[in-house]
C-alpha cells in the first residue's frame, strides 16, 4: 500500500460558475475536513454536479469557475491545466456514476487495478501484483480478482472502482451519485464503504439526491437549489431542523414521511396472470406466480435487483412471453391503453427527436388535439420551452412527467411503472407519484409499480408482491 | 463523463459545416463541375488524334498537354472524370439501396429470413470482390454492364451488414418498445427512429464505397479487363501513358491526381466530428 499524501481540508469559498453572461452557480462556500465529509443534496439541475466538476477541474467547455477552491494551501482554480490534469486520479478522484459502465468490460478487475501500480507508479510486475491484491482485499474483493466487471454486482463494481482510486493514491474522493440504480442492500454496502474511506483519513465529497445516504454518511450536509447553497450545517441538525423552505420540502419528500393515498375501492381486473413461470438460461426467476391488477388500485412488486420484477410487468403488457402460465388482459380494451414508464427517462425517448416532434406525431396518429396536450403540460408543471429540446437536454424529473403525460393522453387502464422514480430526486419523485396517484383515483387507472424501495411501496400500494432473490 | 446537471449546461449546437467538411464539399463541387461541364466546354473530341502533338507538355496549344496519340489530355480527363465518377455513383446507389433495405428487413424480422440473407452475404463475401467482377466480365468483356453489376454485387454486402447490426441494436432499445406501445407502426419506427441513428455511419460507408468503386474501376481498366481503349477512363489512361513516364511524367500522374482528389474530397466531406 502506498500511503497517499495526506491533505487536511478542502475549502471552497465564493465559488461561482458561469457560461458567458449567465451565472449558473453562485456563492457556494463550504469546508471539508478529515473525518468530516460533506454531502450535497439537491434536485438534478441544482448545480451540485457542476460544483464537483469545478473542484475536479473538468467543467464542460464553455463554463468558467471563479472564486477559490483550496486544497490545504493550494488554490485549485489558479493552477494551469497541466497541473490540474496531473492531479486527476493521483490527488483527486471522482467515483463514476454507474461504475459497471465505467470499468473496462474486456479486462479482469485485477488488471484494471494492477495497471495503475504498473504504469502510473512505475512499479515492477510482481510488486504491482502484490499491491493490486492488497487493494482489492481491502475493499473485500480479494477472492474475486479474476472476475470481469459483468460478473460482479453493482455494489462490487463500485468497490472495484474505489480500489482503482486507492491504487492511484487519491486522497480527495468525489462520489457523484454513488448509489444511483442500486437497491437498498447494495446501497447500504456502498455507503458503509464510503464511511470507511472517511475513517482512513480521506476527504470525501458526496453528491446525491438520496436523503438516507446523506443521513448515513453524517458529517456536513449542504442543500443546493438553483445554483446556490441554501443550507449548510451538521447532518443531524439539517435533517431534523431544516431552516430553508426548499430544504424542508426536500426532506419532507423522503417517502418514509409521505401521507398514504386514500383510494376508492378497486374495480374489475384489467390485467391478470396465473401460474406464471419464467427461466433465463439456467436460472428460474419465478414459478407458479399469480398476480392481478384491478382498476383504481396500486399494486407494487418489491425485491432485490435481478429477481425478475420487470419481467412480470412485461409479461402482463405482452412484451415477454412466459414459459408457462396464462395471461388475461381485459377484453374489448385497445392494446394502446396498456402503457409503461421506464426507469431511465431519456431511454424512453428517441434521442435525436425534439420532444415537440414525438408528441406531435403521437397526437396526429391518434387524432388528438394539441390543446389537450398543452392543458396537461400546464397541469404537470411542464413549460412550453421544453418542447424544443431533445430528451438529454431535459432534467430526469421533467422528462418522466412528460412520459406520464404521453401515456395518459392515450387514456390507459393499466400502467406499468418500472422503477419509474429510482433515478429522480425526492422532490421530483413526489411530484411524479402525486400525478400517478391522481390518475389512479380520477381515471380508475390500474398501476403496477416495480421498485426496490420498500418504504415507497409500503406507503403507496394497495397490495405488495414480495419476490425473494 | 456525464454531467447530472444536464439542463444547466448550455447547449452547444455544433455547426454541421466543420472546416474539413466545407473543404471536402468545395473539392467535390469543383470536381463535379469539371466532370459535368468539362465535356460540354471542351469542344475537342477526346479520341481525336494528332500525332504531331504527341506528348506535348501542358501549356502551349493543349492546356494540359496531349498524350502519346496527340489526344487532348484536358478533354480525356474531363470525359474520364464523368465516366468514372458517374459509374461509381451509380454503382454505390445500386448497392446501397438493396443493402440498406435488406439490412432493415433482416434486423426487423429476424428468423429464417435473416439467416438466409446472412448465408447469401457470407457466400458472396467469401468470393474476392474483383474475382466476382472478372467472372461476370467474362460474359461480356469490355462493357459497362457486367463491371457495374459485379461491383454492386460486392458492395451491397457492406451496407447490408452494417445496417443489420446497427439497426438491430437500435431496435432493442427501450425507446423503440415505448414507441410501439404508444401505437406506432413499423414504418414510422424504421423511418423516424432507426434511420436517423444509422444515417451518419451509412454516409461514411457510402463515401468509402465510392472510393472503392472508383479505384476498382480504374484498377480493372488498368489490367485491361475493364473498359477498352479508346474510351477515356482514368485507370486505362494511366496504363496507356505508363510507358512514356520518362518523357512525360506529369501526364501519367494527372489521372491519378484526379482520382486522389475525388477520394480525398469524399473522405473530408463525410468525416465525423471528433468528440
Amino acid at each position: 500500500m502506498n500511503a497517499p499524501v495526506r491533505f487536511q481540508s478542502l475549502t471552497v469559498s465564493g465559488l461561482g460558475i458561469s457560461s458567458g453572461d449567465t451565472t449558473i452557480v453562485r456563492d457556494v462556500a463550504f469546508t471539508l475536513a478529515q473525518g468530516r465529509p460533506v454531502t450535497l443534496l439537491g434536485a438534478s439541475g441544482s448545480g451540485k454536479s457542476l460544483v464537483a466538476h469545478a473542484i475536479m477541474g473538468s467543467l464542460p467547455a464553455g463554463l468558467v469557475a471563479h472564486g477559490a477552491i483550496k486544497l490545504d494551501d493550494e488554490d485549485l482554480l489558479a493552477t494551469s491545466f497541466e497541473r490540474t490534469r496531473a492531479r486527476w486520479g493521483r490527488t483527486i478522484a471522482i467515483l463514476p456514476q454507474e461504475p459497471w459502465l465505467a470499468l473496462d468490460p474486456t479486462m479482469r478487475i485485477a488488471g484494471q487495478v494492477g495497471e495503475v501500480h504498473r504504469y502510473l507508479h512505475g512499479r515492477g510486475s510482481a510488486e504491482a501484483q502484490t499491491c493490486m491484491r492488497a487493494d482489492l482485499t481491502e475493499v473485500g474483493l480479494g477472492n474475486r480478482t479474476q472476475a470481469y466487471p459483468h460478473e460482479l454486482s453493482g455494489g462490487m463494481c463500485q468497490r472495484a472502482a474505489i480500489a482503482v482510486t486507492h491504487a492511484a493514491g487519491a486522497c480527495l474522493v468525489i462520489a457523484d451519485e454513488p448509489t444511483k440504480g442500486l437497491d437498498a442492500a447494495l446501497r447500504d454496502s456502498v455507503v458503509e464503504r464510503l464511511r470507511q474511506e472517511v475513517d482512513q483519513g480521506r476527504l470525501l465529497l458526496t453528491i446525491t439526491h438520496d436523503i438516507e445516504v446523506a443521513a448515513a454518511l453524517g458529517g456536513m450536509i449542504g442543500v443546493m437549489l438553483d445554483g446556490a447553497l441554501v443550507e449548510f450545517g451538521p447532518a443531524a441538525e439539517v435533517l431534523e431542523r431544516p431552516r430553508h423552505d426548499y430544504a424542508r420540502t426536500l426532506i419532507a419528500a423522503d417517502p418514509a414521511r409521505w401521507a398514504a393515498p386514500a383510494l376508492p375501492p378497486p374495480g374489475e381486473a384489467v390485467a391478470a396472470a396465473r401460474g406464471l413461470s419464467k427461466r433465463f438460461g439456467e436460472r428460474t426467476l419465478f414459478d407458479g406466480l399469480d398476480i392481478a391488477v384491478r382498476r383504481g388500485e396500486i399494486v407494487a412488486i418489491v425485491g432485490p435487483s435481478g429477481c425478475g420484477k420487470t419481467t412480470i410487468g412485461n409479461i402482463l403488457l405482452g412484451l415477454v412471453t412466459p414459459d408457462r402460465g396464462e395471461v388475461q388482459r381485459a377484453p374489448d380494451i385497445a392494446q394502446i391503453r396498456f402503457q409503461k414508464l421506464y426507469q431511465d427517462p431519456p431511454a424512453a425517448f428517441a434521442p435525436h427527436q425534439a420532444l415537440r416532434q414525438g408528441l406531435g406525431d403521437l397526437l396526429k396518429l391518434h387524432g388528438l388535439p394539441w390543446s389537450q396536450a398543452e392543458a396537461s403540460m400546464g397541469r404537470f408543471g411542464l413549460g412550453q420551452e421544453l418542447l424544443d429540446r431533445r430528451p438529454n437536454e431535459v432534467s430526469g424529473g421533467e422528462l418522466q412527467r412528460f412520459a406520464i403525460l404521453r401515456a395518459l393522453l392515450l387514456d390507459p387502464v393499466f400502467l406499468f411503472a418500472d422503477e419509474a422514480t429510482s433515478r429522480l430526486d425526492p422532490v421530483s419523485q413526489k411530484q411524479v407519484f402525486a400525478i400517478l396517484v391522481e390518475a389512479v383515483r380520477a381515471r380508475g387507472l390500474g398501476l403496477l409499480m416495480v421498485t426496490h424501495e420498500v418504504a415507497l411501496a409500503e406507503k403507496l400500494a394497495s397490495r405488495i408482491l414480495r419476490l425473494p432473490n | 463523463m456525464s454531467i447530472a446537471d444536464a439542463t444547466l449546461v448550455p447547449i452547444a449546437r455544433h455547426s454541421w459545416l466543420t472546416p474539413s467538411r466545407a473543404a471536402g464539399l468545395a473539392l467535390l463541387g469543383l470536381l463535379a463541375l469539371f466532370a459535368l461541364l468539362g465535356p460540354l466546354l471542351v469542344s475537342v473530341d477526346p479520341t481525336e488524334q494528332d500525332f504531331a502533338a504527341s506528348l506535348t507538355p501542358p501549356g502551349s496549344d493543349y492546356l494540359l498537354g496531349a498524350d502519346h496519340y496527340g489526344r487532348s489530355m484536358l478533354a480525356r480527363l474531363a470525359y474520364g472524370a464523368q465516366l468514372s465518377f458517374g459509374m461509381a455513383l451509380l454503382t454505390v446507389a445500386t448497392a446501397a439501396l438493396p443493402g440498406i433495405l435488406l439490412g432493415l428487413l433482416a434486423a426487423w424480422r429476424g428468423g429464417l429470413l435473416e439467416r438466409a440473407l446472412e448465408l447469401v452475404s457470407a457466400v458472396l463475401l467469401a468470393l474476392p470482390g474483383l474475382l466476382l467482377v472478372l467472372i461476370l466480365l467474362a460474359f461480356a468483356p469490355g462493357t459497362f454492364g457486367p463491371l457495374y453489376l459485379g461491383l454492386a454485387l460486392t458492395l451491397w454486402i457492406e451496407f447490408y451488414r452494417v445496417t443489420r447490426v446497427t439497426a438491430a441494436g437500435v431496435l432493442k432499445q427501450p425507446h423503440v418498445e415505448a414507441t410501439r406501445l404508444l401505437g406506432f407502426k413499423t414504418g414510422y419506427i424504421l423511418r423516424n427512429l432507426v434511420l436517423p441513428e444509422i444515417r451518419p455511419i451509412l454516409i461514411t460507408l457510402a463515401a468509402f464505397a465510392m472510393s472503392t468503386a472508383i479505384i476498382a474501376i480504374s484498377t480493372l481498366s488498368a489490367i485491361s479487363v475493364g473498359l477498352r481503349p479508346p474510351t477515356p477512363e482514368l485507370g486505362a489512361m494511366i496504363v496507356e501513358l505508363l510507358p512514356y513516364y520518362a518523357e512525360a511524367p506529369l501526364h501519367v500522374l494527372m489521372p491519378g491526381i484526379l482520382i486522389f482528389l475525388l477520394v480525398l474530397g469524399l473522405q473530408l466531406a463525410t468525416r465525423s466530428d471528433l468528440r
